[in-house]
């Protein structure tokens, strides 16, 4: 083989398409979702004691944020049939009912499910488990790095013009968020890990609660990015005028969100 | 994520309140001005110890933190045994006791005669929304407001769109001319349903209702009154008018389970204001539907969404980057900042026209007549029992346009 044909062949492996999305739907009714392999590998952690590098084994991560479509069939008991919703038996721990607009006039259909706690999007994958007989669950810290860094291939600096193409932040999102998977796909395939909807994350440190990572569109363009982590503040859930506050939703976090990984 | 909100003091339900059914709870404020004769405490009272007014007995106690309190919140309250009551009688012994300011929260039924035993007492008030069900209670919140006034008392209602920044910001260029002349309105509470709690074979009448109140309009005011009623305020509030007539749909079409009480679950109301200008009210709770909870004010130079946007001939818009206070604290604070000021504020007619406004919404839909607003606030309709206790009480019927009347009593139930 000549030169120029080893260089498109080379080129060919280094382009080649990214494996095709694991379908998924939730049984009894037309929602579907896709999950993208990523392969194991190594991914370097921030930790008390500095960066660690850790082994990540091989998941399938959302191509894209929860929407609405699928998070409603769960809040709302859409999958349930009316003789079982009024019979109040249910096998699974389901949301309180949202007070005012859990959408917040942003759109729905198609668009990222919003403002639930981490205790809640953790119910919402055991449910979808349950539900479909696979192994969903968020993803770990490092599962959700490992991803977004694969996704941005080998240069994971932004330039604003980068940062534009992949993700909504507060520099160009009017103020709210928006449909997934309307910027354009990173090189997994996946939409919007960057921006939107900050996403939860299983945090690095067990026991502390939930991590959200990714910037979203509340933020300013330089705090969205593959490192922006943050945690929850008392301010997320300020206005819930109960007491106590609610344990599903969060009535100042319309910028939290997240997606779901399934185990191999 | 950088929303810059001063935390609130962790405190545990459990450790506020013992009963649930209605409590006091002793506040000191130190290094306060001498207040009515009184030391420099203000004592504060909790007649209504759900989730609701627990949470609103917490605001009111974060509103008026000082820096120099030592011991954070939880040793501010003081609520021994002797001072926590149940029972339909447990509010006059919480206003018996010795405090100077009363948390009204418990269903809106109760409202107008709890509001007229703590004015009648010398008591400052915090009131939740809405602050009655029926004309008869309206005419009586009117009447204790009038009397406030006259001795001094402060009164703050629950409708907090007033306490918030944005709204206050928004509003006040609306009414300096940033829009030119409102010409119409477009106000909206749509959403799902909300939770219901089944009956236990235990429970009488009066107390499976009164664990549903939502569901009963002799409770509630339906939700076009208990919820809605934010959505109409704005309205009210920008247009500084209160509706004169309206005419309105509504039905009962998805929520039809008897657990579920009596009460609609849409309305549709065009609401007349003066100078011809019409409001359109919607308000929903189906699951599976569109929500939207919003305002929309449209003038002859622009329009504005009441709280952080007014486009046209002098645009504007929030700064999202600007601390914005909780305005479910900030309620309270603006109620004790008045109190120790000696100029009280006094909500109680403005909150008692919304709420009426609110019935002429559900009583255009319930009746299917036009209902002004004369006719309204005259109007002999008094759902509440007058001795409301734990027994036998049937269900109203569910209203009928065309038959049910404006007049009508629970004496006739």
């Amino acid at each position: 083989m000549h030169i120029a044909g080893k260089i498109s062949l080379l080129l060919l492996v280094q382009n080649a398409p990214p494996p095709p999305p694991n379908r998924d739907s939730i049984p009894g009714t037309l929602v579907r979702f896709e999950t993208v392999p990523v392969p194991a590998g190594p991914v370097t952690v921030p930790t008390s004691r500095g960066p660690r590098s850790v082994a990540v084994g091989p998941f399938a991560i959302g191509r894209t944020e929860v929407t609405w479509d699928d998070y409603d069939v769960w809040a709302f008991r859409l999958d349930l049939t009316p003789q079982e919703r009024s019979s109040g038996v249910d096998a699974t721990a389901r949301p309180s009912r949202p007070y005012g607009a859990p959408d917040r006039g942003f759109g729905h259909h198609g668009y990222p499910a919003l403002a639930m706690t981490y205790f809640a999007a953790q119910a919402y994958c055991a449910w979808l488990s349950t539900k479909t007989g696979k192994r969903y669950r968020l993803p770990t810290d490092a599962e959700w790095t490992r991803a977004v860094l694969l996704g941005l291939g080998g240069d994971s600096a932004l330039t604003p013009e980068r940062r534009d193409a992949l993700g909504w932040h507060a520099g160009n999102a009017a103020a709210k968020a928006h449909a997934v998977a309307a910027k354009a796909a990173d090189a997994l395939g996946l939409h919007d890990m960057l921006g939107n909807v900050a996403e939860w994350v299983t945090g690095m440190d067990s026991g502390r609660g939930g991590v959200v990572r990714g910037g979203s569109w509340v933020d300013r363009p330089e705090h969205v990015g593959p490192n922006a982590r943050a945690r929850q503040t008392p301010a997320w859930n300020e206005t819930d005028p109960q007491f106590p506050k609610s344990r599903w939703w969060l009535a100042d976090a319309p910028f939290v969100g997240f997606r779901i990984v399934r185990e191999p | 994520m950088s929303r810059s909100r001063k935390p609130a003091k962790d405190l545990s339900r459990r450790e506020f309140v013992h009963v649930t059914a209605v409590a006091s709870a002793a506040l000191a404020l130190p290094g306060a001005p001498a207040l009515l004769g009184r030391a420099d405490t203000l004592r504060i009272g909790l007649i209504g110890c759900g989730g609701r007014g627990t949470g609103a007995a917490k605001d009111c106690l974060t509103s008026s933190e000082r820096e120099d309190t030592t011991g954070g919140l939880k040793a501010k309250i003081r609520v021994d045994d002797a001072h926590a009551f149940a029972g339909f009688d447990a509010y006059q012994k919480v206003i018996a006791s010795k405090v100077d300011v009363v948390l009204l929260a418990t269903p809106p039924a109760f409202r107008p005669r709890h509001l007229a035993a703590a004015i009648e007492a010398g008591k400052h008030v915090f009131m939740e929304k809405p602050v009655a069900v029926d004309p008869v209670g309206v005419r009586s919140v009117m009447a204790s407001s009038d009397r406030a006034a006259q001795r001094g008392l402060a009164i703050v209602a629950g409708t907090q769109r007033r306490h918030d920044a944005g709204y206050q910001a928004a509003m006040q260029r609306i009414h300096n001319g940033a829009i030119g002349d409102i010409v119409a309105a477009q106000v909206y509470w749509n959403q799902g349903g909300l939770w219901m709690k089944p009956r236990q074979p235990d429970w009488s009448d009066v107390e499976w209702q009164i664990r549903n109140w939502l569901y009963f309009t002799w409770l509630s005011g339906d939700h076009i009154v208990e919820q809605h009623i934010h959505n109409i305020d704005v309205a009210n509030w920008a247009l500084g008018a209160h509706p004169v007539k309206a005419i309105g749909v509504g039905g009962r079409q998805w929520r039809t389970d008897p657990a579920y009480g009596h009460i609609y679950d849409h309305f549709a109301i065009d609401f007349e204001y003066p100078n011809g200008v019409h409001a359109l009210s919607m308000c929903r709770q189906i699951d599976g539907t569109a929500s939207r909870v919003a305002e929309r004010l449209v003038g002859t130079r622009g329009t504005s969404d009441a709280h952080s946007v007014i486009t046209g001939a002098a645009p504007w818009s929030w700064d999202a980057q600007t601390p914005r206070t909780n305005p479910y604290v900030q309620e309270h604070a603006d109620l004790i900042a008045s109190i120790r000021a000696g100029k009280p504020l006094n909500e109680g007619r403005q909150v008692a026209e919304t709420t009426l406004s609110a019935i002429m919404g559900r009583e255009a839909a319930y009746t299917g007549k036009e209902i002004t607003w004369d006719e309204l606030l005259n109007a002999e309709q008094d759902l509440v029992p007058a001795d409301v206790k734990f027994g036998p009480m049937p269900v109203a019927p569910v209203a009928m346009p065309g038959q049910t009347v404006l007049a009508r009593s629970w004496r006739s139930a």
